[in-house]
């Protein structure tokens, strides 16, 4: 017997054990039971510090999801869209005093409007070709921050004041973080719980895997991929927001870094491309590795901490070629794993 | 339903549609033939959007369709299959023909329910679920025509759809064929084997070398001098 078939008794026909698509598991509720518990149980602060980005850099693994693996348009390039969600609400509340609240949703549109943009010219390249424009048109992005230092402050960054208040959305409690982080990551998710069953979801799949197959059967691939892009780096420049508000110091050099978009395109690559639990499992895993490596690790042994986190990647991606979230599917007994 | 005046399509120096110009009357069972490379791939891709004609007029069902892509014809009624089969990778057999259902049936669910009789009519209904890298080829060219079906054309372009079947799927497939202008789907098939187009088709038109070179009932067009000369001296059977 596998596991995908023990059902539960008492619970609605059809809620199985194990992630599947279109349907709430018990594995996902399990998830996000631990996850409150995270949010809630005192930890040490460097924990809390994990906890945290693991929950911002999950949302932010399922924002890219929606391009990268629903669409197949992967980039390179999602640091920009996070940096200009990050600038521009950043910008709106040291420069005009607005709300991150309300600057969150203009970040989010700006980032989304780019997003679309990149999509419009680029997403005609295939393969390689596509990922090199997202890189460069990320790198114009960084660029432009640098200089245009009257908005952002150029190299010297831009800091925002830590007068906490839930107005603000300046917290004094790392817990708060956590909760703010993991609401991020849920509507992410539900984005993507949405999307895989509606028939946009079908379209962008159709899309991804035979663009001649698709025309044929009425779709319009740039119009797909532009909203594919644009829905993906809508939720990306959100994630913008929340970063400039836990971390209140923004500097081009990280915030819109080829380092960070590879990290943004790495985890849903280990954890499963074209799945929701897959972007989630990688940054659990991924992101408390890199941080606690680079914690214990980084001062003794300068370097280390990069050669076992490497050492993870390559055996994760030898042995789990479809992902956390295949070898998930393969344990519970499902179909073979979708790519 | 479909006419098509003075159609040119060239690659480089080759032409391979050369001022062609046929009709297609509702209804119509038409079998489209000629030797490799005769232009009848071209032809398709010209009338299902996928190339645009350099000269030429497409008219489908009143409405000048010439130059429109490929998506917005497929959208007006005019469903094809290809050749080397394409089908999305990733996806089951049903999803594979529910992209397609989508098109009619805007609601996820009802799509499936079309899917699923779609599957059954062409007898995948046993494949359903199933990844589509587990098929054979001729399963493959079911879901082929399955996919064409879900958009519920009023034109069909086969292309190739019993190339690699055995003969007893052959045999299905061309009973299969024969029945849809009943159903009120027109269809212009291209086709290899050629016994199974003689017998079926109403009306056979043969291209060669981007020109057309014969139109009229299977009987006369294999008994065609420039037909047979066009094959090399190729006897057609009409076994």
């Amino acid at each position: 017997m596998s596991l995908a078939s023990i059902r539960i008794a008492g619970l609605p026909n059809g809620f199985a054990l194990m992630p599947r698509r279109g349907a709430v598991s018990l594995f996902e509720i399990g998830l996000l039971i631990a996850c409150i518990a995270l949010v809630g149980i005192p930890l040490p602060q460097n924990l809390r510090d994990v906890v945290v980005l693991t929950f911002l850099y999950a949302g932010l693994a399922l924002a890219w999801n929606v391009a990268g693996g629903y669409a197949g348009l992967i980039s390179f390039g999602h640091a920009a869209f996070f940096g200009i969600g990050a600038y521009t609400s950043t910008i709106l509340l040291v420069h005009a005093g607005v709300s991150p609240w309300l600057g969150l949703w203009v970040g989010a549109l700006a980032s989304a409007a780019a997003g679309a943009l990149l999509a419009v010219v680029c997403a005609r390249l295939k393969g390689p070709f596509f990922i090199l424009s997202t890189l460069a048109a990320a790198e114009v992005v960084r660029i432009g921050a640098l200089n245009w230092a009257s908005m952002t402050g150029g190299p010297e960054g831009l800091s925002i004041l830590p007068v906490s208040s839930l107005a603000n959305m300046v917290f004094t409690s790392k817990a708060a973080y956590a909760a703010l982080m993991l609401g991020y990551l849920v509507i992410c998710y539900a984005v993507t719980m949405a999307l895989q069953c509606s028939r946009y979801g079908y379209f962008l799949l159709a899309v991804r895997d035979d663009e001649d197959a698709a025309k044929a059967a009425g779709v319009n691939p740039l119009l797909v991929r532009t909203g594919a892009m644009a829905l993906s780096a809508l939720l990306t420049g959100i994630g913008g927001t929340l970063f400039a508000q836990y971390f209140l110091y923004l500097d081009p050099t990280f915030v819109i870094s080829p380092e960070l978009s590879f990290q943004l395109a790495l985890l849903p690559a280990v954890g499963g491309l074209g799945t929701a639990i897959g972007p989630v499992l990688g940054s659990f895993l991924i992101t408390p590795l890199s941080e606690l490596l680079r914690a214990y690790l980084g001062h003794a042994a300068a370097g280390l901490h990069l050669v076992i986190y490497s050492a993870v990647l390559i055996v994760v991606m030898l042995y789990f070629p479809s992902g956390l979230a295949g070898a998930l599917a393969r344990l519970a007994g499902g179909r073979k794993p979708k790519l | 339903m479909l006419e098509i005046r003075n159609l040119e399509h060239r690659f480089g120096a080759l032409r391979a549609v050369h001022d062609v110009s046929m009709t297609v009357k509702q209804g119509e069972l038409l079998g489209l033939i000629g030797p490799n490379g005769a232009g009848k791939s071209t032809l398709y891709n010209l009338i299902a959007g996928a190339l645009k004609p350099m000269r030429g007029e497409i008219i489908f069902a009143g409405r000048n369709v010439t130059g429109w892509p490929a998506y917005r014809i497929a959208r007006v009624g005019i469903a094809r299959t290809f050749q080397i089969p394409k089908p999305y990778r990733q996806l089951s057999v049903i999803e594979n023909v529910m992209v397609a259902a989508l098109q009619r049936e805007h609601s996820v669910a009802r799509a499936r329910t079309l899917a699923e009789a779609t599957l059954a009519d062409v007898g995948l209904s046993d494949h359903a679920g199933a990844p589509v890298g587990t098929l054979t080829v001729g399963l493959l060219k079911r879901l082929e025509v399955a996919r064409a079906l879900a958009m519920r054309p009023e034109l069909l372009l086969f292309d190739e759809i019993m190339a690699g079947l055995m003969p007893t799927e052959v045999a299905v497939m061309t009973a299969f064929v024969a029945g849809l202008p009943a159903r009120g789907i027109t269809v212009i098939w291209v086709e290899h084997v050629l016994y199974a187009i003689m017998k079926t088709a109403s009306r056979i038109m043969v291209l060669d070398r981007g020109e057309l070179i014969a139109d009229g009932p299977p009987s006369a067009v294999a008994r065609d001098p420039a037909v047979v000369k066009a094959y090399l001296g190729e006897e057609l059977s009409l076994a």
